[in-house]
């Protein structure tokens, strides 16, 4: 149940202040609703007061999108896998700033961007040789041809390593994560011109990369 | 017209592009050549499916998340937790604030009519103002005196001081004292003030 200030008829003597309260977890009707059903922001609300069973649910729902992004900067199935559990964790610590103005997989990108890029600096990941494979599988295809994608998925993986850290994650959230430029920007916290720049050069620099040739580091 | 920037050729590539800037991406060469350049490197980085392990690895996960999320608190502000607990202890140290700020405030005692608690230390303020352990709150002289003292203390000195309960926190702490504390607050409210005033009672506001 919510109650907004602009609610208030029109003419009237308006409050410059907004109430929102969340009564429960029921629906109008009165059924209780379980957590599987509540929006991500109700869920938050369900932590903050001391329901650490609503955080299953955003871990249930996010955790395929966070390792996939976690999987694009380092390569390696374990690495991503703990990195989505500290992105999780981080975002369960600092649960308190989620103020909703901004999706929750907004949101735990942007956690995910800074714990990757953090990881990928203190190891240097992004120079591992192109023969240290996933150990995953690509999805869908017979044999062949999935090993056709792997090679060229491995050599396209390769080359976006290389890229400039900024480049990289805009390129990362870009195309595989299929954010807008906008929600990009909130999540790089960053102006959607310097994303649309940085996607450009990604872009550039990945076809060079891919071809063989030097790139220039800015 | 110029050639396109770097965040336009990105609008053509995307689709998203005004139509001039379209229209001139297909007639300059070199503007054509760097979206096209740009339409080819996206659909290679997308020739990269995304990676799928297996069904099983899902629950995995989200239980070793959930073991982690359960070692491990929320964090909240040290007042949340605490709440109502320092609500007496904030309402205490806002009426030192009040007793502090009212001998100050306290009117010089002027004829017979002025409060003889200035010229005699320990004697009651008012006369007929004897709290009783039966009385209600808002008719108990004693919380008259502390309402008294506490309108002259503004939110800010009280802020400045550190010790702001939450709102509400001072009335609800006093109507939590049984009579006889009310009362013996009042005493000792009393003699502060007249222990002050006896210091100097010309001048009380010095």
């Amino acid at each position: 149940m919510s109650t907004r200030a602009d609610a208030w008829p029109a003419g009237g003597i308006q409050p410059d202040w907004t109430l929102t309260v969340v009564a429960s977890t029921q629906d109008e009707s009165g059924r209780i609703l379980p957590f599987s059903e509540l929006d991500d922001r109700r869920l938050v609300d369900a932590c903050l007061g001391g329901a650490v069973e609503a955080f299953d649910v955003i871990v249930a729902r996010h955790q395929r999108a966070v390792y996939q992004l976690c999987f694009r900067f380092v390569r390696r199935h374990e690495d991503a896998a703990d990195l989505t559990q500290e992105v999780f964790l981080r975002a369960y610590r600092g649960l308190r700033r989620f103020r909703g103005d901004a999706a929750m997989a907004t949101w735990l990108y942007r956690i995910g961007v800074n714990v990757c890029l953090n990881q990928v600096a203190a190891r240097k990941a992004q120079e591992l040789p192109l023969d240290d494979a996933p150990e995953v599988r690509a999805a869908g295809g017979d044999p062949a041809s999935s090993l056709l994608k792997s090679e060229a998925g491995a050599r396209v993986r390769a080359a976006v390593a290389r890229l400039p850290p900024k480049q990289r994650a805009t390129l990362i959230l870009r195309v595989y994560q299929d954010l807008s430029h906008r929600e990009i920007a909130l999540a790089l916290g960053t102006t959607v011109g310097a994303v649309k720049a940085n996607f450009f050069h990604a872009l550039v620099n990945l076809k060079k990369l891919l071809a063989g040739e030097a790139i220039e580091k800015p | 017209m110029t050639h396109l920037s770097p965040e336009q050729i990105v609008d053509v590539a995307d689709g998203c592009a005004d139509a001039a800037l379209a229209a001139h991406a297909r007639v300059c060469d070199g503007c054509r050549a760097n979206v096209d350049a740009v339409l080819d490197a996206w659909r290679l980085a997308q020739s990269d499916p995304p990676p799928e392990p297996s069904p099983l690895f899902w629950p995995h996960l989200a239980a070793r998340i959930g073991r982690d999320v359960r070692r491990t608190r929320v964090s909240v502000p040290f007042w949340r937790s605490w709440g109502w607990r320092l609500a007496p202890l904030g309402a205490l140290a806002i009426l030192v604030v009040a007793v502090a700020v009212g001998a100050r405030m306290w009117p010089p005692a002027s004829g017979s009519e002025g409060p003889a608690a200035g010229a005699r230390p320990g004697a009651p303020a008012q006369a007929g103002a004897e709290p009783t352990a039966e009385g209600e709150p808002l008719d108990d002289p004693s919380w008259t005196l502390v309402s008294v003292l506490s309108a002259d203390v503004s939110v800010e000195d009280a802020e400045a001081s550190g010790v702001l309960p939450p709102p509400g926190g001072t009335d609800k702490a006093l109507l939590q004292l049984d009579g006889e504390e009310r009362a013996e607050l009042a005493r000792i409210l009393r003699e502060e003030i007249g222990a002050r005033a006896a210091l100097d009672p010309q001048d009380p506001g010095a």
